[in-house]
């Protein structure tokens, strides 16, 4: 490549203890003031690259030269002394410190034994001008947006004369725009001679931002190239091996009755996210109704009350006309309602618990012989699973929180697809989780809904939301201000006005 | 999982001897004999049948209490009530065994019946508060402890009290209703086999019923039980329950197989006990018998160290609680480097 590398990593294998091999023979360079983007499958083992970059964990072979100088990198703090900064998925921000104080943590200046807040203070507004990052030093970090939250952690990581930043799927958590905002602001810090390495998912935003792509596929590199010589399919098949991307098409408008009648919802609440105002919905079975929206305008809302999580202010939720009177999730789940929770690990599933007893948990009562659970039938009702889902696993009696993001997801997806539900509740079904297993989720919940289900699918991916639903609504604010059947003219570029509010359609 | 619990109980066995190694050996070399020291409190125990039935004797209502509160905390419940469950379970067994108009063989059952019942009273309005109103079982529980106290001796010294005895004790527990005893020169009675039975029967219950998986699902991630619709407030007020019925079982079992009259004072602290032995146990109920047994042995070998040498009571008392803060310590005995150190594998995630 034509610039100087900065970083080279030089055939690094890691091998955890129990005989996982995250990484073999792992060689390329990262040229010093480029956006070099790691695309891969959940497990492909970039996470664990960027570890070893960042300190937290050591190679079993091989070893990282930073400006051809061997590095020590044997703690995160002797990786932020050779000017490397992580911006975790899962930020590491402390929700009641104010942003100034997360931004110092560990590095406060001090004058005698205390700590110097005017410095300290004066030091973070210096920085969050250096980078054009305003942020507000005293602002308590949980008043803050995610977004917000995200330039903190960014500021975060750039706090200590950092060369190198890492951000591992930073879009995540964002919504489009915050996302354009975000690559704004990486394009500048480019600007201004930082390398940064972006790990994600999402081709378009490596196309968007990269100069340069290296594809890892099961701890090797599948390919490393200039994003000038590569096309998206390319970048694709490196990731995904030979196994096609699936073409789906949406359910067609269904004719029968709306299952799922919504009428004049409100729901007050402290955060954003979960209030609502006079919010009308239908679902019919056998369609899927999107629901598009910047992160924070109510989702969280919707999804606690149509699960029996909280009851609404006011308003109600028919199911076949009948009206739903208390919050009651376990009377919804008999009634046929499933649900793919946002977070997988909180609500989704318990991770200390097995695969087998998270597959049948909610369903546990139907193995019952007299007393007793039949052990042997739910482990091969999970064996099914795992077969049927091609879940990468130990085995039936593996912890849950053994498993990748992606995995993970196929087992709470089988177990909450398994009990032929009527009404499936899908909430970012497929966020951070690798493009083979989103692909596959995207396939179960389109046949479901071709098999008479009605869904309501919350997504951030636009591309999500118009490849699979029937309907989009965008909520913005609490309000459904659109409602729009699907089509070829429905593109993110219409979307966008509504979710950020500047038009309504009702 | 086999080879990791192997590692965990390698570990913990190393703590005890580092533990007894580094407090037992210089207490001992202040005796003009310290080697009998050493080997009164770690052999002594099973020199004679009659000590190795006293570990057994004090492991019994350990095995009942340990359960109980296993059982509770589980279920994501931070109930203290089995100390109370426990005395008052003992008061209304006896006072049952005292009352009931009933032929010989059917008293004992009856009368622990009646103290179960009566006893769990301690866990389960705590549980009920919790489920209904969502006060703090903890700090319920806690109080309600010293209100069976002062509850219990009030019926004893109103209603059960004997007065031609000299203390503040009841009338006799009728012969035909105590426990046999099963091994001659020891006090080993029936109870023992209750007691082994019933932490069989929590093993079957926590992993093999639709209950206790529950229980488990709830105190493992409320947030996933809750997405999954069962009824949390139910589920730890069941654990609760059961967990009560226990201990006051252990109280009973413990007047009808020991005890001449119903004497106790004030709280008899097996409740307490059963809570080491859960914490040790790490909620297991098939690792509560050894568990228990280990407290015991731990007893009598301080109570025999008291006895034959001049070591004050506290000294052993002191002991005993460095082995059971080091034991229990999960920043020792769940620590990754250590348990690797013994031969555990890793479980992490390995993205």
């Amino acid at each position: 490549m034509s610039d100087r590398p900065l970083i080279r990593f030089d055939s690094i294998s890691k091998t955890y203890p129990n005989g996982t091999v995250a990484l073999s023979d792992v060689g390329f360079s990262i040229g010093a003031g480029t956006i070099h983007a790691i695309c891969g499958e959940n497990g492909a083992g970039k996470s664990t690259l960027m570890k070893i970059l960042s300190g937290l964990e050591a190679p079993s072979a091989g070893s990282v030269a930073i400006d051809g100088v061997p590095a020590r990198l044997d703690s995160p703090r002797a990786a932020a002394v050779l000017g490397i900064g992580m911006v975790h998925q899962h930020f590491s921000l402390i929700g009641s410190l104010t942003v100034a104080e997360n931004i110092m943590l560990g590095q406060e200046p001090r004058r005698g034994p205390f700590i110097d807040r005017a410095k300290a203070r004066a030091r973070v507004l210096e920085l969050a001008s250096r980078y054009n990052l305003e942020v507000d030093p005293d602002a308590r970090l949980s008043a803050l947006s995610v977004a917000a939250q995200q330039k903190v952690e960014i500021l975060k990581a750039l706090s200590r004369e950092t060369r190198i930043l890492i951000l591992d799927e930073p879009t995540a958590v964002l919504s489009p725009p915050e996302s354009e905002e975000l690559f704004r602001r990486l394009i500048a810090l480019r600007g201004q001679g930082l390398t940064i390495l972006f790990i994600s998912h999402k081709l378009k935003e490596v196309r968007a931002l990269a100069q340069y792509v290296t594809t890892l596929r099961a701890g090797r590199v599948s390919g490393d190239a200039s994003m000038a010589e590569i096309t998206d399919d390319e970048i694709a098949r490196l990731v995904m091996g030979e196994a096609a991307t699936s073409d789906i098409a949406p359910p067609a408008p269904a004719e029968a009755a709306p299952l799922i009648v919504v009428r004049g919802l409100s729901l007050a609440g402290n955060d954003a996210n979960d209030r609502l105002e006079a919010i009308d919905l239908e679902i019919r079975p056998g369609e899927i109704l999107g629901v598009a929206g910047v992160d924070g305008s109510g989702q969280r809302g919707l999804v606690k009350v149509l699960t029996g999580a909280r009851r609404a202010d006011s308003g109600t939720v028919l199911w076949d006309g009948e009206a739903i009177g208390v919050a009651d999730t376990g009377a919804l789940r008999r009634r046929g309602m499933a649900h793919l929770p946002a977070d997988r690990f909180r609500e989704g599933g318990a991770r200390h618990m097995t695969l087998t007893e998270n597959a049948v948990a909610g369903m546990h009562r139907a193995f019952r012989l007299g007393p007793f659970l039949k052990m042997d039938a739910m482990a091969d009702r999970t064996r099914g699973i795992i077969e049927r889902f091609s879940v990468r696993c130990p085995g039936p009696f593996a912890p849950l929180g053994a498993l990748s993001g992606g995995n993970a997801q196929r087992i709470i997806a089988a177990r909450e697809f398994g009990t032929r539900p009527r009404f499936l509740v899908a909430d970012q079904p497929t966020r951070g989780i690798d493009v083979a297993a989103a692909n596959f989720i995207q396939d179960q919940i389109v046949a479901l809904a071709r098999s008479g289900c009605a869904v309501l699918l919350l997504s951030a991916d636009l591309d999500e939301l118009l490849r699979l639903s029937t309907r989009v609504a965008v909520l913005y604010a609490g309000r459904i201000v659109a409602s729009l059947p699907n089509g070829p003219e429905l593109t993110p570029a219409r979307l966008g006005p509504y979710m950020l509010g500047l038009e309504t359609a009702a | 999982m086999i080879r990791n619990i192997a590692a965990e109980a390698m570990l913990t066995l190393v703590v005890i001897a580092v533990v007894v190694g580094a407090v037992l050996v210089p207490l001992a070399l202040t005796q003009p004999d310290p080697l009998g020291v050493v080997s009164t409190f770690l052999l002594g125990p099973f020199k004679s049948p009659r000590h190795i039935g006293n570990i057994v004797e004090l492991a019994t209502p350990a095995m009942f209490c340990g359960l109980g509160v296993a059982l509770i905390l589980r279920a994501g419940m931070f109930n203290l009530g089995a100390e109370g469950s426990f005395f008052l379970g003992g008061l209304a067994t006896v006072a049952a065994a005292l009352w009931l108009p009933l032929p010989g063989p059917m008293l004992a059952p009856a009368a622990l019946l009646v103290g179960a019942v009566v006893g769990s009273s301690v866990c389960v309005v705590p549980g009920v508060l919790r489920a209904r109103y969502g006060a703090s079982e903890l700090v319920s529980s806690l109080m309600l402890n010293f209100a069976a106290l002062f509850i219990g001796l009030y019926v004893l010294n109103v209603l059960l009290r004997d007065p031609t005895a000299g203390a503040m004790v009841s009338y006799k527990i009728p012969a035909e209703a105590k426990l046999p005893r099963l091994i001659e020169g020891t006090r080993i009675h029936l109870g023992t086999v209750m007691a082994v039975l019933a932490c069989g029967l929590g093993a079957l219950y926590l992993f093999r019923t639709a209950g206790g998986f529950e229980s488990r699902i709830v105190g493992a991630n409320p947030s996933f039980a809750a997405h999954l619709g069962l009824d949390a407030d139910r589920i730890g007020l069941r654990a609760q329950i059961i967990g009560g019925l226990l201990a006051a079982l252990g109280g009973g079992i413990e007047m009808l197989g020991l005890y001449q009259r119903f004497s106790w004072q004030a709280l008899p602290g097996n409740g307490w006990t059963g809570v080491t032995v859960a914490i040790l146990a790490r909620d297991h109920p098939g690792l509560i018998v050894p568990a228990a047994l280990f407290l015991g042995w731990l007893q009598v070998g301080g109570d025999l160290v008291a006895r034959n040498f001049d070591v004050p009571n506290e000294a052993v008392g002191l002991i005993q609680a460095l082995l059971l803060v080091a034991v229990t310590a999960a920043a020792l005995t769940r620590n990754p480097r250590l348990l690797k150190a013994f031969g555990a594998r890793r479980s992490g995630d390995a993205a």
